[in-house]
């Protein structure tokens, strides 16, 4: 933006030029249209000895001498503007007549004719920025020094130069105002002017004058050698009285350019103009100031921003390493394929799997190299894989039977992914393959081992319900065999123990004593049978679940003093002390009457045959939600290891003394039984040499809850 | 009612035995080997007591039981079932037929004679 306002004003700049040259040649073309002779005269600008004025009108010491001489002689003038040299070519070219400010050099005698009597004389002088801080030649030594192009001040610096020893960087322009522009713009240190000029033009360029000045020179007008020599003697002939007479032109001209400020009557609109530009140049100078502001922020902003794209591509070059690698060497098989079936990307595991290299599978099609034409199982691929190709979506889960490189078949379940170009056309399709080669083959046996489970299962079934019909009818089978033979084991059985206690009783008849014992034994004989045909039942049916409960309410106090009375004669004959022991709060019960006593009965037997002396005790005690039925004795006791199977079948605690008493030995077992049937417990504790006692705790709801 | 007691009993052991040890006991007894002549033997007789055998040819103990029962004149004569059938539920069936004890084979011959006279 401020580039363009500069090159704007630029432009602007030349605008002005143009308008004011067009308007100084139109002023030379109406002055060339009056009088006799025409004279050409060179205008340059050295200010004020000559110059364009600010309404495009040469104006300065010199116009005023030669518009004199002109008036005088009857010439009629016409100007041509241009630079110092180009004036000086003009003139040796013939294009012009006279060229005015031209100071004498022999070297110029050889081009040029000067007249006489010269116009001005003139110092040349070093103009500086204020402050420069050069003061005299020697302080321009290093320095960058301006010069008039062609101009004598150039070859006078130079040898002035030259002389101090000087090394002066010398720059010449084609006029003064540039010569002090580029010092005021500090791109060149001084300036070297005539002394009419700078006193005029220094300050407006803040440039003052120096100590250094030199080559004082006479300025004429000088003509073509050899030609307008007439005009020469002409200006001779009229500047001699001029510089004579104080109230000439020459003097008023002098005093008017020299001495005075000019009093510049600048119209209104210029004026306006200057204000217009004035304001337009603050403007530009806050505008510029606010965009330099801009530009820095935006510098910054942008330097800012390019660092983070610097970084995010770091970031982001990483970041894509990262991902590469784990595509190339993830366990996963990654392929790329166009949406005709062309591979176009196999990442190095993938590669590795199906044993190709990625120049070898590249632009290959999927079908005949990783993916056979039929699977093992029939299934044909190649519609499969054209179905993928036009409609990825629809398969983006898809398992089907891969090939390798060495005709090894396998299974990969496939993860298929289209994707798009920006204009919305298929780009490709993302694979991501598992290889589960080996969980199907697991799957398979395990589907096998399954199916042959079932079977199995189902076989075993059959078997097992056979077996089952087969132990149903068995057990039906054994129930009625229990039946049978329990009634025909009794019916002898009633006759055997039926007349040995007739004969015994000696209803028929007496008996001898021999007669006695041996009919005594038969009958002991006959009620073991008897008790053991009991037992065998009792367990058939407990094992069965045959046997049922008949819950009664019973006072158990008097029951356990009717099954204390049907051991006494046993008790008795041993010598043995019953001794019952039931507690206050003991009254009725709801339970199998028949079964209970059947229990405390048996324990009542074994207490009193298992004991020589002492006491068989039955207590009974209310234990909160239980009764506690004890039977203990002080006989022979139980050993430790015993006590495990004292409560199985068939089981009759095996030593030298007990061998000799009777007993099926299944009562213990029975009586376990039956008191768990009615939800209660029985347990021994013994002390071998010194007695047992049998507690049983049932639970006083226990036939309530049934 | 006659002191007389019936025996229904087809095992002629059995029978024997059961008569002689009554007899010998003071009491008369009456003997039928099947439940048809035992109901017939009641009904003409009307004896003190029936003691009963269950398995019988031809009717069973139970439906000789709930056949006496049926009789009025029979309501107060008390049939004792005496029997081998030792299975679950047997007594309770002999009882729930009609039969007003039980006594179960094999007798014992110190307590039978005792147990009868319990229910007369």
């Amino acid at each position: 933006m401020a580039k363009k306002w500069r090159a704007d004003s630029a432009g602007r700049i030349k605008f002005l030029i143009a308008i004011m040259l067009l308007a100084m040649s139109v002023a030379g073309i109406q002055s060339a249209a009056a009088g006799n002779r025409l004279v050409t005269v060179g205008v340059y600008e050295n200010s004020p000895k000559i110059f364009t004025d600010e309404s495009g009108k040469p104006a300065g010491v010199f116009i005023d001498v030669i518009e004199n001489i002109a008036q005088a002689e009857g010439w009629n003038l016409r100007y041509v503007s241009g630079t110092w040299g180009e004036g000086l070519d003009r003139l040796k070219n013939g294009e012009i007549d006279l060229m005015p400010d031209v100071a004498y050099t022999p070297a110029r005698e050889e081009i040029y004719a000067f007249h006489r009597t010269p116009v001005l004389s003139s110092w040349y002088q070093v103009y500086a920025r204020k402050g420069s801080g050069i003061r005299s030649i020697l302080d321009l030594s290093g320095k960058r020094i301006v010069v008039l192009e062609r101009s004598v001040q150039q070859d006078a610096f130079a040898r002035l130069s030259g002389g101090f020893g000087l090394n002066a960087t010398i720059i010449s322009l084609a006029d003064y105002r540039a010569t002090f522009e580029l010092v005021a713009r500090g791109e060149a240190d001084a300036a070297v002017a005539n002394r009419f000029y700078g006193l005029r033009h220094a300050a407006q360029f803040g440039l003052e004058d120096t100590a250094v000045m030199f080559e004082p020179s006479d300025l004429f007008f000088a003509a073509k050698k050899g030609e307008n020599g007439d005009l020469l003697s002409a200006i001779d002939a009229r500047l001699v009285p001029m510089k004579k007479d104080p109230g000439s032109i020459y003097h008023q001209s002098l005093k008017r350019w020299t001495m005075e400020k000019i009093a510049v009557m600048l119209p209104g609109w210029i004026r306006i103009a200057c204000f217009l530009t004035g304001g337009i140049i603050l403007f530009i100078t806050i505008w510029s100031f606010l965009l330099k502001r801009q530009i820095k922020a935006r510098t910054r902003d942008l330097s800012e921003r390019n660092e983070k794209i610097v970084a995010a591509n770091r970031a982001l070059a990483s970041s894509e390493r990262k991902y590469r690698e784990l595509l190339e060497h993830a366990n996963s098989i990654i392929l790329h394929w166009t949406s005709d079936g062309r591979i176009t990307f196999l990442n190095e595991f993938g590669q590795r799997f199906f044993g190709f290299s990625q120049t070898e599978i590249v632009g290959r099609h999927v079908v005949g190299t990783i993916v056979p034409d039929v699977e093992s199982g029939g299934r044909d691929l190649k519609p499969l894989m054209d179905k993928i190709c036009v409609d990825p979506k629809a398969f983006e889960r898809n398992v089907n039977e891969n090939i390798r490189r060495n005709g090894e078949r396998v299974w990969i379940s496939w993860t298929n992914k289209v994707y798009f170009d920006d204009n919305g056309r298929i780009e490709g399709i993302l694979s991501i393959g598992t290889d589960i080669t080996e969980q199907r083959r697991v799957e398979e046996e395990l589907r096998r081992l399954n199916l042959e489970l079932e079977q199995r299962v189902a076989q075993r079934t059959v078997d097992l319900a056979a077996a089952r019909d087969r132990a149903e009818s068995a057990d039906r089978l054994k129930s009625a065999f229990l039946a049978v033979m329990s009634h025909e084991l009794r019916t002898p059985l009633n006759s055997i123990i039926g007349f040995t206690g007739i004969l015994l009783q000696e209803l028929a008849g007496p008996l001898n004593p021999e007669q006695r014992k041996q009919m005594g034994m038969v009958q002991a004989s006959a009620r073991h049978l008897l008790a053991l045909i009991n037992d065998v039942l009792d367990i058939s049916k407990i094992e069965a679940g045959q046997l049922d409960l008949f819950p009664t309410s019973f006072d158990l106090k008097s029951s356990m003093e009717k099954s204390i009375a049907l051991v006494t004669p046993l008790a008795e004959k041993k010598g043995i002390d019953l001794k019952l022991d039931i507690a206050e709060n003991v009254d009725a019960v709801t339970m199998d009457q028949r079964r209970l006593e059947q229990v405390i009965i048996n324990l009542l037997n074994n207490a009193v045959k298992f004991t020589e002396k002492g006491y068989v005790l039955l207590s009974c005690r209310n234990d909160n939600d239980h009764y506690a039925v004890s039977v203990s004795d002080t006989g022979i006791g139980i050993r430790d290891e015993a006590i495990p199977a004292l409560f199985q079948p068939f089981h009759q605690v095996d030593n030298g003394l007990t061998r000799k008493h009777e007993g099926t030995g299944l009562g213990l077992s029975i009586s376990k039984k039956l008191i768990e049937m009615m939800g209660g417990t029985i347990k021994v504790q013994s002390q071998w040499g010194k007695g047992s006692t049998f507690t049983i705790r049932l639970p006083k709801g226990m036939m309530n809850a049934e | 009612m006659g002191d007389t007691l019936l025996i229904i009993e087809d095992n002629a052991q059995n029978l024997y035995l059961m008569r002689f040890l009554l007899e010998k006991n003071g009491f008369s007894v009456t003997g039928v080997e099947s439940g048809r002549a035992g109901i017939d033997e009641a009904l003409r007789n009307k004896p003190r007591a029936i003691l009963l055998d269950i398995q019988l040819p031809e009717m069973d103990g139970y439906t000789v039981a709930a056949e006496l029962k049926k009789h009025a004149e029979l309501a107060d004569v008390p049939i004792i079932a005496v029997t081998s059938y030792a299975m679950v539920g047997d007594r309770e069936r002999v009882l729930a037929a009609g039969a007003d004890g039980y006594i179960e084979k094999p007798i014992n011959p110190d307590t039978f004679v005792a147990e009868i006279r319990r229910y007369l």
